[in-house]
């Protein structure tokens, strides 16, 4: 493999507070090859968005701090950049797309001035070029009568509308990728389908890479190449769509994919909550609420990433020496052929049938 | 409906204000005793002149003797023309008597409002984006020190350690040093200072509670992942949205300037500008005069409410000017 085009490496992000230190994203890695759509999966907190937010510096510091770690942006340690260089970068090379259309743009200025804002800070063109551009952008993005809206107030187009052009202005200076952290959790079902077919259009055309944040499994099967599944600022488990779905082999994953609607069993919600990111649980992060816990899980450190398959990690003590990790995976095709009535194609589990269907 | 109705609606209602104002206003002179009346006798008597006589020429002059209705037309017309009365205690049309001391209003006024606005946003912008630091909990304690103590008594610890102990400044305020020179600066210092700590600690607040409602907003952070700098953030896109409530402070700030009336570093400094030629009318009992005083910051807001109804509708798009 080529060097990824993005390298988070041992990523810890903290926020210093009065009432103590958060460490919101406590030794993160994970890998983004060019061209590649990588899928950032976990409960609202568990540090998803704070990691992606880290890479270009956008999350506030102070409060925040990026603690250790490195992060490889086409071989550039972004970490160590000056806030001249990140602001290149920002935009020009790795672009955002934020959760809420409806408050991610300025109110007081037309879109097509935003658009030809972000193009200028990145491109030397006159005023007049920018202003092309921004309507073929908006064009792009599937805006109708461009010339005719781009002088429109953000006030004057609907969520899915705004959705499209913030991408449009994602999209201003050609970025090699594109973060998106829940870009169509704020719209309804059937504009996050267009949106997301969009995504897929654009990356096709753009080459960019792209990171997905959501907690949105069902989007997760539409879109992602790989996914990695955060839980309390730690990575649980990590790998490529298909053999998440198919084999997931942590017990977070396995319940979280247990909580999709539409696999034909009931639902399984995870009971508890995510622990305190001020004062986390010794051990494994998940071991309160895992129903697999032994005293190791109890006791010691988060356990290391373990290599469950091809390019395919699961941070589990189950993997590990003295352990039988069938018991991880061996439940699911027990838990599975009792939910279809023990008929003989359970295994790998319907979790993969959904993740299947829904591509 | 086109911004031009809009504004012309505006205006019209802004005329229709106006004439009821100066219908009430006409209404409780009407009613109210005395009148300048006593005053103008006691000055006649003083004088050596006649009481009685003294109050005919009076009701003469003031027209109190015609029917209420002639007397209420005559009132009317003279507000229009700008022909608002006769000071009697200076002896000279009340319009004049401003028109002399305004230009020292303006001279201590123009630059404490151009200070407060410049330094009050200023800090104020700093600690919104500097928020809970040290030198946003300095500026929010030296803000409401600015706000808590009272001007007469800043104006005067002012001119005791300034003026009486090492005698840099003139304690109080003398004409005829020109316009542009060095002694009439040195004499301005003071008043701008008391003047401005106050305004400045005032905008410094608005302006630092407006900006942080934007200073966390998700477009602000859309702003810096486009690449935007510091700067170009903190004025495009935490700044001008922040304008939109600001302007209401803004207006009332500049338009202040119009009548600048600061009674009380007037009255400390002795400068003789619009605030201490009413609070004399007022000790004086000099009806037209203070009438005129206190008319003209009524017609200025009324005038700043137009201003800002526009800059509003100018200044933010979202407000619509269809319903209203």
């Amino acid at each position: 493999m080529t060097d990824p085009l993005l390298s988070v490496r041992d990523l810890h992000v903290q926020f210093n507070t009065d009432e103590g230190t958060v460490r919101a994203v406590d030794g993160v890695s994970f890998d983004v090859a060019r061209g590649e759509t990588v899928c950032v999966v976990g409960e609202s907190g568990s540090g998803k968005t704070v990691a992606c937010e880290s890479i270009t510096k956008l999350i506030p510091m102070p409060p925040g701090e990026i603690a250790g770690g490195e992060i490889l942006f086409d071989g550039e340690d972004l970490t160590e950049a000056s806030e001249k260089r990140l602001e290149d970068i920002r935009g020009g090379r790795i672009a955002h797309v934020f959760q809420n259309p409806q408050s991610a743009l300025n109110p007081v200025y037309p879109v097509g001035a935003q658009i030809v804002e972000a193009i200028r800070l990145h491109r030397d063109v006159s005023k007049e070029a920018a202003r092309d551009r921004a309507i073929d952008l908006l064009d792009r993005v599937g805006i109708p009568e461009a010339t005719a809206r781009i002088d429109d107030y953000p006030h004057e187009f609907s969520g899915g509308m705004k959705q499209r052009v913030v991408i449009a202005m994602a999209l201003a200076a050609d970025p090699d990728l594109l973060i998106a952290d829940e870009p169509t959790t704020a719209l309804d079902v059937t504009i996050q389908a267009q949106i997301l077919r969009l995504l897929r259009d654009l990356q096709d055309e753009f080459g960019m890479s792209i990171v997905f944040v959501t907690h949105d499994l069902g989007v997760v099967a539409e879109i992602a190449d790989r996914v990695v599944v955060m839980y309390s600022g730690k990575v649980m488990e990590t790998g490529p769509v298909y053999d998440v779905f198919e084999q997931p082999s942590h017990p977070y994953t396995k319940a979280l994919l247990g909580c999709l609607p539409g696999q034909g069993k009931s639902m399984e919600p995870i009971g508890g909550t995510l622990p305190d990111p001020k004062n986390p649980p010794a051990g494994c992060r998940f071991h309160p609420r895992c129903p697999h816990a032994t005293t190791d899980c109890r006791t010691g450190d988060h356990p290391e990433l373990l290599d469950v398959g091809t390019d395919h990690e699961a941070a589990c003590v189950y993997y590990g020496p003295g352990y039988d990790a069938s018991v991880i995976r061996g439940d699911a095709v027990s838990e599975s052929t009792a939910a279809d009535g023990g008929s003989e194609g359970g295994t790998p589990g319907d979790a993969s049938k959904s993740g299947g269907d829904d591509r | 409906m086109s911004m031009h109705w809009y504004v012309a609606r505006r205006v019209a209602w802004a005329v229709i204000a106006t004439y009821l104002i100066l219908s009430i206003t006409f209404g409780l002179l009407a009613v109210a005793p005395g009148d300048g009346q006593t005053a103008f006798a006691f000055k006649a008597a003083t004088q050596g002149g006649d009481v009685d006589e003294a109050q005919e020429t009076f009701d003469e002059i003031t027209g109190r003797d015609e029917p209420l209705l002639t007397r209420y037309k005559n009132y009317m017309v003279n507000m229009a023309t700008l022909n608002w009365g006769w000071s009697f205690t200076r002896n000279q049309p009340v319009l004049d008597a401003i028109a002399q001391a305004y230009p020292y209003s303006l001279m201590y006024a123009l630059p404490a409002t151009l200070i407060s606005i410049i330094a009050g946003y200023a800090i104020g912008l700093y600690s919104a984006t500097h928020q809970y630091t040290l030198t946003d909990y300095f500026g929010t304690f030296t803000a409401f020190f600015g706000i808590s103590i009272p001007n007469f008594w800043f104006g005067i610890m002012l001119i005791l350690v300034f003026a009486v102990d090492l005698g840099w400044l003139p304690s109080y305020y003398q004409t005829g040093r020109g316009v542009w020179t060095v002694a009439n600066a040195k004499q301005l210092i003071l008043p701008i200072i008391v003047l401005s700590t106050g305004a400045i600690a005032g905008n410094m607040r608005y302006s630092r509670a407006e900006a942080l409602e934007y200073v966390h907003a998700d477009f602000v952070k859309t702003a810096r992942a486009k690449g935007a700098d510091d700067w170009r953030v903190l004025v495009r896109h935490i700044f001008r949205p922040a304008l939109v409530p600001l302007m209401t402070i803004l207006v009332a700030d500049i338009l202040g300037l119009l009548f600048a009336g600061a009674y009380i570093t007037e009255v400390v400094f002795q400068i003789p500008g619009l605030g201490l030629l009413s609070y004399k009318a007022i000790i004086q009992q000099d009806t037209a005069l203070v009438m005129a005083t206190t008319l003209i910051p009524v017609f200025i807001a009324i005038i700043g409410n137009l201003v800002q109804d526009i800059a509003y509708t100018v200044l933010d798009p979202r407000i619509s000017y269809g319903d209203r």
